[in-house]
């Protein structure tokens, strides 16, 4: 509401001088590195999905099998444990299939995931080369780069994080961390790293692909098993970053959020340092 | 040069004032820009927009491409499984055995083991193991030769006839687990030499007509091998596992062993070979695997 009454009265010249009917602005993603950004999500929900039931057929975590039921995989475990334990699902007619009924394409869909999977990996690496091109283009390459000072800094910034819930209880004056790059470090180290997990997860995808014309690259990951153990494994690591980068967008505002969208941001300086000068 | 600098001093004073060049890697700082509030927002207006149009599209696109069980798992009403669905989806399977197709050669040997590192290999025939009796009348045919005969041999006459090759290699399932196996037979190559295919030949369809489905009725299974796959020097009909002869479990008399492609092409208890210009059907790629499964 707020943000249209705004607009009506900018395009009402008359009332405000020249000088004032602008606003600084700098442009933070490049449009290539913002269309790949968005792209990575259908992708790799894609790729999610297809991979649990991918997994499903040849679980990476697996025991001696079951006597009684014979079976022997992990995430079969996790199912029967929730829907034993979680109110309501009590009466769910395939416990041991929860996990590949609501994670993955379901059960028993090897061809269907297989199929889904290749075709998602192949975007995947297209838009790879859709975000190096941005980043090369636009020169945000620069500002992922890891600094000797980082681990420092991003243990401050991790404080930072850990407390601010608590400070904001016992209504504490909490300081962010000052920094004068477009990212602080402990962003740099996460937005550093996933373009790094991800030219591991297509080499290790590679690597349990082509086993054979490839062998030489499953043989870096420690051969053909310990492949699929990495692959799986990185899985993990978008899932680390996707928790707080969600939690945090949304802390951070509607200015950040457009930045991704529209390129844009009114923000000329680091958030933190002008509320440094405010107080 | 000293001279020069003493006698130009406001030249000096410049090249104080000219910044330190910055490294090649060190972070820009943002270009500012002035712009029209109503531009902005204009922008804005325009690329969200976009956004949603893009969030409706994948929400679409996921409808057009994920199958039918998934969606209806989902809650989604109704029919979504097109033939188009189905031909787009295997078009990219499409793309990936052309990838597949590109890094295969004749030349580049697949790793092969030490004894120490062989793995148990379970009999993996997806119906029932078939009846043991069909090994004592068993015959190889062979059909669309150069000759126009069809051939029939028996395991006796391709022992002799061929030198027997030994290899330890790893055998990859499409499911994701693999075996290392010691194996011992015929190339595939010397059988192509021995009794050479039509000319215009570029596939063979690989058949068990032994083959049974899980509650043992006869479910032939054939397979398509295009024919530099088959050349391979590490491509053997094999007749021996572990030293021993094959059981029935692992395709007693001769199946096929090519490990340069998934376990599914490995046929078992093979009783045919036709070769052929065009594409033969495979049982897998039937059921929406991929046509040349190689690795």
């Amino acid at each position: 509401m707020s943000h249209s009454t705004s607009a009506c009265n900018q395009q009402n010249p008359a009332s405000t001088s020249p000088r004032q009917q602008h606003v600084l602005v700098v442009k933070r993603h490049h449009l290539l590195v913002r269309w790949s950004h968005w792209l990575n999500v259908p992708i790799l929900f894609g790729l999610i999905l297809s991979g649990i039931s991918i997994y499903w057929a040849a679980p990476v975590y697996q025991h001696k099998p079951n006597p009684t039921t014979g079976n022997f995989d992990v995430a079969a475990d996790i199912g029967t444990w929730i829907c034993s334990h979680v109110p309501g699902l009590h009466q769910y007619s395939n416990p041991p299939g929860w996990i590949y009924n609501h994670l993955s394409l379901g059960p028993g869909m090897l061809a269907s995931a297989l199929r889904l999977h290749w075709l998602c990996a192949y975007l995947f690496m297209l838009n790879g080369m859709l975000y190096v091109a941005g980043s090369v283009l636009g020169g945000g390459w620069r500002s992922l780069l890891p600094r000797r000072t980082d681990v420092f800094d991003a243990l401050k910034m991790f404080r930072y994080y850990i407390g601010f819930p608590f400070a904001k209880l016992i209504r504490r004056k909490w300081l962010h961390p000052r920094f004068n790059t477009k990212y602080n470090a402990l962003q740099r180290t996460a937005y550093f790293s996933v373009p790094v997990a991800a030219c591991l997860s297509v080499a290790t995808g590679w690597g349990i692909h082509k086993p054979m014309q490839l062998h030489w690259l499953a043989a870096i990951f420690g051969g053909y098993n310990a492949t699929r153990v990495w692959h799986f494994w990185l899985l993990w690591i978008y899932i680390l970053f996707l928790v707080p980068h969600l939690i945090l967008v949304f802390a951070d505002g509607w200015d950040t959020l457009r930045s991704m969208i529209v390129g844009w941001s009114t923000r000329l300086e680091p958030p933190e340092a002008i509320a440094h000068d405010r107080q | 040069m000293i001279d020069n600098k003493n006698r130009n001093p406001s030249l000096t004073a410049k090249s104080v004032a000219v910044k330190k060049p910055e490294s090649f890697f060190a972070e820009q700082p943002p270009q500012k820009s002035e712009m029209a509030p109503a531009r902005l927002h204009r922008l804005t207006r325009r690329d969200v927009l976009l956004f949603g149009a893009g969030a409706v599209a994948a929400l679409s696109g996921a409808g057009f491409l994920l199958p039918q069980n998934t969606l209806s798992r989902l809650g989604v009403a109704g029919k979504m499984n097109s033939p188009r669905k189905e031909w787009f989806l295997n078009q990219a399977l499409r793309i990936d055995d052309d990838v597949a197709e590109a890094l295969y050669s004749e030349k580049r040997m697949v790793p092969t083991y030490t004894k120490s590192q062989i793995t148990d290999l379970k009999n993996n025939y997806n119906g029932a193991t078939p009846d043991p009796g069909y090994i004592s009348g068993w015959n190889l045919t062979l059909d669309g030769l150069a000759s126009g005969l069809t051939i029939s041999l028996d395991i006796r006459n391709l022992m002799t006839r061929f030198s027997i090759h030994e290899q330890i290699t790893r055998l990859v399932c499409v499911e994701g687990w693999s075996a290392i196996a010691w194996w011992a037979g015929l190339r595939f190559d010397d059988l192509l030499r021995a009794y050479p295919p039509i000319s215009q030949a570029k596939w063979a369809r690989v058949e068990s007509s032994v083959n049974l489905d899980a509650s043992g009725n006869p479910d032939p299974y054939f397979m398509s091998l295009d024919l530099a796959t088959a050349r391979h020097p590490q491509t053997l009909l094999a007749t021996h596992f572990n030293g021993q002869p094959l059981t029935v479990d692992h395709g007693a008399p001769l199946r096929l062993l090519v490990p340069v492609k998934l376990g599914l092409k490995n046929v078992k208890a093979i009783t045919k070979i036709s070769y052929s210009a065009e594409e033969p059907k495979d049982y897998w790629a039937e059921h929406g695997y991929s046509h040349y499964d190689g690795i």
